[in-house]
């Protein structure tokens, strides 16, 4: 298929003309902070961006999400499943990281013998629209983590920044049914493509971080016991925030929300993170990680070992830098990879 | 595809206060609707929901060889085990399952079986002496022994049962109490001590480990003081759980999740795991 263009000031257009069928998700301001929201006004879509601080993964995923509903009868129950699972949606505007993030969770959430049908029915009835990133940040190490900020592998469509316009080219079959329905679209010349050639090489370029992941991954399999953990655990707060705003990390609780004076109610999910002591407490009493550093050693080791252990050499992290970027005791897991690499391996 | 979080239900058929201080239920729940009743091994656990209150994991104490219906002994510690506590007859209960993996039946056909328990950890442990000594089974195994150890005679679950195992002469049946009580005529000693005394040959058996990690430790410590190899010695393991089915999170030792890749590891398996459970 021929690419395409797709002007800035048409996003408004493309709205409007899908989101009769479409949820639309994009960022907006909320708060004062930029999010992915169901849009409802086309203006307020936000173009101008690095990358939103809490990541698209709550579309999919969000902090807490019905897993079913109840009401009681006298002794009985009554069941009610969810029947939104098959809504379509559009999610414009996540970043490449992001993207391939949303590929990951779907693999965890299918992998084994269950099936996580929430998360992977709705995956499937969403067309996500990712936009290359010309300008990575500091932060940022998708290349050490089998990404690029141009990297179109787990986007339906994909856009290029060239200043006015988009270039627009359909990866998947259902980004490509969607861009044939839009006709008003324009035709990318050459030099358009060339342009995103360039902003894709200088992208690449601007990225100095660099990890040999297979190393990282060697190494963390024989240092389970290894003075580096202390390290990192005496930096840490415990707040979880890292996890909670990691757009690969898929841990959840789950709850009953229960109205007594109408008998029904709801069973929710939501969002956990392995670095609260309660996420493991036994009612025994007895937890299994009851100390800082076996937490923090479990979200590295989970990301970066046990991973790719399980799922065929699949790294859980994006390097989309979040973790980096907003751990308000400063840990970086730039550093914490940095120091990982510099344990002799065999030792 | 279907959602792996919505529970079958089930409404409670029959509630047995199981110990003397009674806080030790097993309830006896029916499926409400036939095709939802459970096949399972056992071993394996399910989750269990009071609807409203929550859902917890919880070993399956019944043998398919019992029928459809499903039993769960639960003691009361938190909201939701309590509220399973205050059931009635005909009160709803959900159930999620079957979860994890199993005794291996298969792989023990053909072997001698010995069964330490400890306390109130013997409801998957009452499952498979059920399945073994079924009459459609028992010619599978070889000699059978049990181990079976608590604080005090009012704590033995399952009398009925161990009354009914203790007239056949094809279990040995090996009750204990820790320390000497009025009317208890069985053996007097901590769980290790009797496994030292018993001495279960290790040659083509299998041991089934479960209680608390006291009794675990050194009583797997007089096994391999008689020659049993780490592969021989299995443990079913308990680890906080909310899915059951490899999603949340909270089961995992090092790679591998209690609820599908457990509960029952064998203690090589374990000493290949890192010590956090």
């Amino acid at each position: 298929m021929a690419l395409q263009i797709l002007e800035k000031k048409d996003v408004v257009k493309l709205y409007k003309e899908v989101s009769g069928e479409y949820e639309f998700w994009a960022p907006m301001y909320e708060k004062g902070n930029l999010v992915f929201k169901e849009i409802e006004n086309p203006e307020d879509i936000v173009l101008d961006y690095l990358n939103p601080k809490i990541p698209p993964k709550n579309v999919l995923f969000p902090e807490e999400e019905v897993i079913f509903e109840y009401e009681y009868e006298g002794k009985d129950v009554k069941i009610k499943e969810r029947e939104d699972l098959e809504d379509k949606r559009i999610i414009f505007g996540a970043r490449p990281c992001d993207t391939s993030a949303m590929a990951i969770m779907a693999f965890f959430f299918g992998f084994g013998k269950f099936e996580d049908e929430i998360y992977l029915k709705k995956k499937e009835n969403t067309i996500i629209i990712s936009i290359g990133c010309n300008s990575p940040q500091t932060t940022c190490f998708c290349t050490s983590v089998g990404g690029h900020p141009f990297n179109k592998k787990d986007a339906d469509i994909f856009l290029a920044d060239l200043g006015e316009k988009y270039l627009v080219e359909g990866i998947t079959d259902k980004g490509k049914d969607l861009l044939a329905k839009l006709s008003w679209l324009g035709k990318a010349t050459a030099a358009d493509e060339k342009k995103a050639k360039e902003l894709s090489k200088q992208a690449e370029e601007s990225m100095t971080l660099k990890f040999d992941m297979d190393k990282i991954v060697n190494i963390l399999d024989e240092n389970f016991q290894h003075p580096i953990w202390q390290d990192i655990a005496e930096n840490c707060i415990g707040c979880g925030t890292c996890a909670f705003m990691c757009p690969t990390c898929t841990c959840f609780d789950v709850i009953d929300e229960h109205d007594q004076y109408k008998n029904r109610g709801r069973r929710i999910r939501i969002w956990d993170t392995c670095q609260f002591r309660l996420y493991t407490l036994e009612t025994s009493g007895h937890n299994p990680r009851p100390e800082k550093i076996q937490r923090c050693r479990n979200r590295i080791m989970h990301k970066f070992s046990y991973y790719p252990k399980n799922y065929d050499g699949l790294i859980g992290c994006v390097g989309c830098g979040r973790c980096v970027r907003l751990c308000p005791a400063n840990n970086d897991l730039r550093m914490i990879l940095d120091n990982i690499t510099e344990i002799p391996e065999g030792a | 595809m279907t959602n792996i979080y919505i529970p079958k239900l089930t409404k409670v058929v029959d509630i047995v206060a199981e110990n003397e201080v009674n806080d030790i239920k097993t309830l006896e729940l029916e499926f409400q609707r036939e095709e939802d009743i459970m096949e399972y091994i056992p071993g394996q656990f399910a989750e269990i929901s009071l609807i409203g209150k929550g859902e917890c994991p919880i070993g399956i104490a019944s043998s398919p060889t019992e029928g459809n219906n499903i039993k769960f002994t639960i003691k009361k510690m938190g909201t939701v085990t309590s509220g399973f506590h205050n059931l009635g007859i005909g009160d709803t209960v959900g159930v999620r399952g079957p979860c994890g993996n199993s005794w291996p039946l298969e792989e023990m056909k053909g072997m001698n079986i010995v069964v330490i328990g400890g306390g109130f950890a013997f409801s998957t442990l009452r499952s498979l002496l059920l399945y073994v000594l079924d009459e459609k089974h028992r010619k599978d195994y070889g000699d059978i022994t049990v181990i079976y150890g608590n604080r005090n005679p009012g704590e033995v679950l399952y009398n009925d049962l161990l009354e009914e195992w203790e007239k056949r002469d094809d279990v040995n049946i090996v009750l204990t109490i820790d320390q000497e009580a009025e009317g208890w005529d069985r053996e007097v000693g901590f769980v290790a001590a009797i496994v030292k005394k018993v001495a279960p040959k290790p040659d083509n058996a299998m041991a089934v480990i479960c209680g608390p990690p006291i009794m675990i430790r050194t009583a797997v410590a007089e096994l391999v003081e008689l020659g049993w190899k780490d592969e021989q010695i299995l443990n079913s393991l308990e680890m906080r759980m909310k899915c059951g089915v490899g999603k949340c999170g909270r089961c995992n030792i090092g790679n591998k999740y209690v609820c599908v890749d457990g509960p029952v590891f064998s203690l090589a398996e374990l000493k290949e795991m890192p010590n956090e459970y």
